[in-house]
């Protein structure tokens, strides 16, 4: 095995330490299974399973999103106020206007969600404004704007038409609507973050922005771009939270954007940005949603996702720092290696 | 060279002083009581555990980090206070085990970034949720509120015939000695070295660990020294106590000059901020408006105070822009290489 690695080259080393790090999540993912199934009788239920795709979906949504803005060393702290703002939105466009198609509505909360992600994208990008700084303010603005237009009203479900209430509840093939629409998320984002040049530059420039300028990058469009995409899918976010929990006040939301980074840093994306996949990010946010569900099971109250939330960010945040550091000095040695062959290979 | 005068009048903190005067202005019109001295001595009051926590805030942006978990140490180490003091422990004795609670959530944080070199975004992140989940563990939802006038008085009582509040004798307390540590001693001048160049710093002798430990110690202490205000002048400790003050805080310490990037920034600067911060929300409250309409007019000021500062040092001329050049380059030859590496693996 030790030999194996090392004969590796310096890529294949770093994809056997992506591969080790999903496998990592699928192994937490299984331990976690067992334990609340032994705990908690309905844990292992289909419409447990059921309930639990559907906010997995929506986490993924919002994941994918944010992925794009991390791997290019940013953050968004304003994904949930976003969510939540766009989901009033889509409930107080149906409830006046109940003849408006559901696609359309969708449309108009990813067009809302663009709009308020751009306005990241040219803060960070063109004002030079930090992005944790820049989010930060905008999360509140965000907020408060959705709080000046609810009024601190709410809209709840039976002011929806019924094909928008049904959306949540059907199943496509067997499968809940909400994942289908996450999965078509995941594959398209896993795709362009994959194949789409202006996608890899985000990988680069989170890598050393400094040389993603010098190799011609236009970085700061390309950051505007992120912020953009994590903007319009927090709108499709918000539609499908609107769908998922129908009644929604000026507080819909409120603390999202945690969950979404803690599955985009337990998933493996590099807080320094430059590397992560959207997999990983998948399997993070299936097992962050697991465990939120089991602790509801178990009758544990909301502070002990909280709690665990933040400590699963610190505790993936540690070991990643520390494989990185490894993972580097190894490839140092591997790439002097290949410079300059030492004589015991020549001999081999 | 510019004039004196120009320089003067280009310094952050104569743009804060006359930021003030004019919202001043403002409320006095909104308003015939805004400028009785009564008034003007207690506008401060209730953001006194704000600018607490924005003094230790300073010690950490100073050193290039940042530190966005002080809201949560200040919940969880006020009820843990309150829990211990409900034990029929001594009130002072109960603050002072609060303290160092607060202490110790803060040298986690110091811990992880400063010996570990985690970035301290993610770790405050993290430690934010964390230490606000254990906050509600230690006093699930509820509160406590009978601590006894000798204590409270801290925070929400008054000297001199009612008239001075003796929160704001310990808010300019705090500045001063801090403002000293900051300005006028070894310690303080490591800050701005660790921030501008921490690679430097560290060449140059500077125990670059310990210090940055010790920062985000001092700014869990300073969450703590808060909390005790906060439960003083509100009476009672909740797990959710604070939790939505960070916007404050943050935008206190980035109005008051204190530069995002580190190495920059001066304690009189956040003072005057925390000042200005308190004055127009003081001011929204008379016109009327919602706490969330105050919260988008404090978060454009926070954008707005990076803007003009990036503009300010835009126009002026000589030391600042050239001293970034001078830096960029030895960074430019590193990155010259990587950029070859990069075109020449994409086709």
């Amino acid at each position: 095995m030790i030999a194996r690695v090392r004969a590796m080259r310096p890529q294949e080393l770093a994809a056997a330490a992506f591969r080790l790090r999903e496998i990592g999540i699928v192994l937490a993912l299984l331990v976690v299974i067992v334990f609340f199934g032994a705990r908690a009788s309905n844990f292992l239920s289909v419409s447990n399973w059921q309930d639990i795709a559907q906010n997995v979906s929506i986490v993924v949504v919002v994941a994918v999103g944010e992925t794009m803005v991390v791997l290019t060393r940013n953050i968004d702290l304003s994904v949930g106020s976003i969510v939540g703002l766009c989901g009033y939105l889509v409930a107080a466009t149906l409830a006046h206007h109940p003849g408006v198609p559901v696609e359309v509505v969708a449309l108009i909360a990813m067009a809302a969600g663009l709009g308020l992600g751009l306005i990241n994208g040219l803060l960070v990008a063109v004002a030079r404004i930090p992005a944790i700084i820049a989010t930060l303010a905008t999360l509140a603005i965000y907020r408060g704007i959705d709080a000046e237009i609810t009024g601190g009203k709410n809209i709840t479900a039976s002011q929806l038409p019924d094909r928008f209430l049904s959306l949540a509840a059907s199943k496509p093939l067997g499968f809940p609507a909400l994942a289908w629409i996450a999965l078509g998320v995941a594959v398209v984002g896993a795709a362009t973050l994959r194949f789409v040049p202006w996608a890899r530059d985000f990988y680069a420039i989170g890598s050393n922005p400094d040389a993603a300028r010098f190799a011609g990058i236009p970085a700061g469009r390309r950051i505007i771009i992120a912020f953009a995409l994590s903007g319009a899918l927090a709108g499709l976010g918000g539609f499908l939270f609107a769908s998922r929990f129908p009644t929604l006040d000026s507080g819909a939301a409120n603390g999202f954007e945690l969950t979404v980074i803690t599955a985009v840093v337990i998933g493996g994306v590099n807080v320094f940005g430059g590397s992560g996949t959207v997999l990983g990010v998948v399997l993070g946010a299936v097992l962050v949603a697991t465990i939120s569900n089991g602790f509801t099971l178990l009758r544990l109250d909301e502070f002990w996702k909280i709690f665990f939330n933040g400590f699963a960010i610190v505790a993936a945040v540690t070991i990643d720092s520390l494989v990185t550091r490894r993972l580097q000095e190894a490839l140092r040695r591997r790439r002097a290696e290949l410079l300059v062959p030492s004589p015991a290979r020549a001999d081999a | 060279m510019k004039s004196l005068t120009l320089r003067i009048l280009l310094r952050w903190e104569t743009l804060l002083v006359v930021a003030i005067i004019a919202v001043g202005i403002w409320s006095a019109t909104l308003s015939p009581f805004f400028l009785n001295r009564a008034n003007l001595l207690d506008l401060v009051t209730p953001y006194v555990f704000v600018g607490l926590m924005a003094f230790g805030l300073t010690f950490v942006v100073i050193t290039g980090e940042i530190d966005i978990s002080i809201c949560s140490t200040l919940a969880a180490s006020i009820v843990s206070f309150a829990q211990i003091f409900a034990a029929g422990v001594n009130v002072w004795a109960a603050a002072l085990i609060g303290l160092c609670i607060a202490g110790g959530l803060g040298l986690v944080n110091g811990l992880l970034i400063g010996v570990l070199n985690l970035p301290s975004l993610a770790v405050t992140l993290g430690t934010l949720a964390a230490y606000s989940g254990l906050a509600f563990v230690v006093l699930s939802g509820e509160g406590v509120a009978t601590f006894p006038e000798s204590f409270t008085k801290y925070g929400g009582g008054y000297l001199a015939g009612n008239e001075l509040p003796i929160a704001l004798l310990v808010l300019v307390a705090f500045a001063l000695g801090l403002g000293i540590v900051l300005h006028g001693t070894r310690f303080g001048r490591y800050l701005y070295a660790i921030g501008s160049n921490r690679e430097a710093a560290r060449l140059s002798g500077i125990p670059v660990t310990r210090v940055r430990v010790t920062v985000f110690v001092v700014s869990g202490l300073m969450a703590g020294i808060a909390g005790l205000v906060y439960v003083g002048y509100f009476g009672s400790a909740r797990a959710d106590a604070a939790s939505t003050s960070l916007l404050d805080v943050v935008t206190a310490v980035v109005l008051g000059g204190v530069g995002i990037f580190g190495g920059t920034g001066s304690m009189p600067g956040v003072l005057l901020a925390l000042i200005l911060v308190a004055e127009v929300r003081s001011g929204m409250q008379l016109a009327n408006l919602s706490g969330q309409l105050q919260n988008i007019v404090i978060g454009v000021l926070l954008l707005a105070a990076i803007v003009a500062g990036n503009l300010i040092s835009a126009a002026r001329t000589g030391s600042r822009p050239a001293r970034l050049h001078r830096r960029r380059k030895g960074v430019t030859a590193n990155a010259r290489a990587d950029a070859q590496v990069l075109v020449d693996s994409n086709p």
